[in-house]
């Protein structure tokens, strides 16, 4: 056998190595989520259980509650990635098109509030909302949403924008167009996979966000799934483990689904990014 | 006439981009420049999350500064960024060179293992903690334990030791994080000239020589600057542990993301949050003044 096909053994067997270490999580979750209590104290001894049973997640999904949480997961995360991309549009165009002093200077800034941690800047908009009477809204988390996704939108939008010929532009202008026009007519419709990639990286954020919805909104009616299962897992026994692998699962899954389905488009976005960046 | 008076006035590239800019950076300053100054007073003050500040004040920081919790917490924090920053990049680099080796040698299974890889990523943060959980329980039937029954080790005491625990958080942070060095790395190697690897194989370099050679020096730059980025995400990640462990056993896993956190909406001590907070931000802005650095050293080169 040539020396790489050895290479390709080895790098099977890595794979294999590899692929089980990301796979585990992913099956014990599933394993465990359609055992019954009983089973779950076999531990590893019957990884398929002999009866396996949908219970569980008829259990967590009979909850009224739970759907509650699943659709606030939802509605604040979609809001808040459509808010993002709202307010990163303009900038992206104009750091696209406009040259600018500075323009390097909000591209840095950009990067650089990427980097401060949403605890910092909680503290004290807990307390202005707190006085102004904005907690407990879904606006007041959709808008911190926005600001924490709009950096990163900018970025690959700019990418984006910049890989549009400009001469389709020049073109409308020479009928006349506005700027607002053009964007509107002719730069945003060949941006959609672009457009696209943004909205669902942000609103996969939104949909892990813990903290923001954790600490803005106190009423359990108002939380995402996020909060809900954190809260629920302080709840449970030994002997519902089952149930709490089932919540995780509901939990985890929309946002997993939605990314392995759009992979493509978005890791080829967030890969210009990168090279760019 | 009035199409070329309308180029004219209006060449393509040319405008006033501030109205453009309007929205984006309104948004920094409400919600970043402002919360910031913010902290910064309230650190040099008596507030606490239920009574305002009644004035200037450093009894606050001295409190926190001299609090011996803090040591501990500092100490963790730098082992968890330092431990994570080598093994997420180690991990990810090889992830990735395997992926663009398995790619050009057309072995199958590229995309299903890439795609597995990065599901773990999209993982809200606070489910990787209770997915671990499972998989850490210490009680005969948990995941790993039982596992290890099997070969006839263990049982691991994953959680309830100290020093365990944070092998433990570091693992569960490396599942989720592996993810996003992949994908700086692929494409990094994926902007290398493929030339200079046939270059490579008509001089017969063997493929350790072309790794130290050409792979490595050409990724010098990815390298640095992903360093940088995964020591802020880390440095700022505590969601993951507090669903893992809560910070415990004792404070064995309290990084310095988390103290902030419970000293603020547990303690309620909200000047002393604000001080921890400051040191976050102070550590993540330095860390991020390191790019920028990075970044200037490719223009000179």
């Amino acid at each position: 056998m040539s020396a790489a096909r050895w290479g390709d053994v080895a790098s099977y067997a890595l794979f294999a190595l590899l692929a089980a270490f990301f796979l585990l999580p992913f099956a014990w979750l599933g394993s465990l989520a359609i055992r019954t209590p009983a089973e779950v104290y076999l531990g590893a001894a019957r990884f398929v259980p002999e009866a396996p049973t949908l219970d569980n997640f008829g259990a967590v999904l009979s909850d009224r509650a739970f759907l509650t949480y699943l659709w606030n997961g939802l509605k604040l995360s979609a809001c808040g990635g459509a808010l993002a991309l709202a307010l990163a549009i303009p900038a992206a165009y104009a750091c696209s098109r406009i040259p600018f002093r500075g323009q390097g200077a909000v591209l840095v800034g950009l990067l650089a509030v990427q980097m401060i941690s949403p605890l910092v800047i909680l503290v004290p908009l807990y307390r202005w909302m707190s006085t102004l009477d904005l907690l407990n809204l879904d606006l007041s988390v959709i808008a911190v949403y926005g600001a924490i996704g709009m950096p990163l939108a900018v970025w690959l939008l700019k990418v984006t924008f910049d890989a549009i010929p400009v001469e389709l532009e020049e073109a409308a202008q020479i009928d006349g167009a506005s700027r607002w026009m053009i964007l509107g007519r002719i730069v945003l419709p060949l941006a959609r996979s672009g457009l696209a990639s943004a909205f669902v990286l942000t609103m996969v954020m939104n949909w892990s966000q813990f903290l923001v919805p954790f600490i803005l909104l106190e009423r359990d009616q108002d939380w995402p799934i996020s909060v809900a299962i954190f809260n629920f897992a302080g709840s449970v026994s030994a002997s519902t483990t089952q149930l709490l692998a089932a919540a995780c699962l509901i939990a985890v899954l929309p946002a997993v689904l939605v990314f392995v389905a759009l992979q493509r488009m978005i890791v080829t976005a967030l890969i210009s990014g990168a090279v760019k960046g | 006439m009035t199409a070329a008076r309308a180029l004219r006035e209006r060449p393509p590239g040319q405008g006033q981009p501030w109205p453009w800019l309007l929205p984006a950076v309104a948004v920094l300053a409400l919600f970043y420049a402002i919360p910031v100054l913010d902290v910064v007073r309230l650190a040099f003050s008596d507030a606490t999350l239920i009574a305002p500040a009644t004035g200037l004040s450093l009894d606050a920081m001295r409190a926190i500064l001299g609090d011996p919790a803090l040591r501990k917490v500092l100490a963790t924090t730098a082992i968890f960024v330092a431990v994570n920053v080598v093994a997420l990049q180690l991990a990810g680099l090889s992830i990735a060179l395997l992926i663009v080796r398995g790619e050009r040698r057309g072995l199958k299974g590229m995309a299903a293992f890439r795609t597995l890889v990065l599901a773990a990523w999209v993982v809200p943060g606070i489910a990787n903690g209770l997915i671990w959980g499972l998989l850490f329980d210490e009680a005969p039937y948990g995941t790993l334990n039982s596992l290890l029954g099997y070969a006839g080790l263990g049982p691991v005491a994953w959680l309830s030791d100290p020093r365990m625990a944070l092998v433990s958080a570091v693992i569960a942070n490396l599942w989720q994080g592996t993810a996003f060095s992949m994908i700086v790395f692929y494409a990094a190697r994926r902007g290398i000239p493929p030339v200079l690897y046939e270059v490579a194989e008509l001089d017969a370099a063997g493929p350790w020589r072309t790794f130290r050679s050409i792979t490595l020096p050409l990724m010098r730059r990815a390298i640095a600057v992903n360093s940088v980025l995964v020591s802020v995400q880390t440095l700022n990640t505590f969601d993951s542990i507090l669903a893992l462990t809560g910070g415990g056993p004792g404070r064995a896993t309290e990084v310095l993301a988390l103290f902030t956190f419970n000293t603020v909406f547990y303690n309620l001590d909200l000047a002393g949050g604000a001080v921890l907070a400051l040191l976050l931000f102070a550590a993540g802005m330095t860390l991020t003044l390191l790019i920028g650095w990075i970044g200037r050293d490719r223009g000179a080169s």
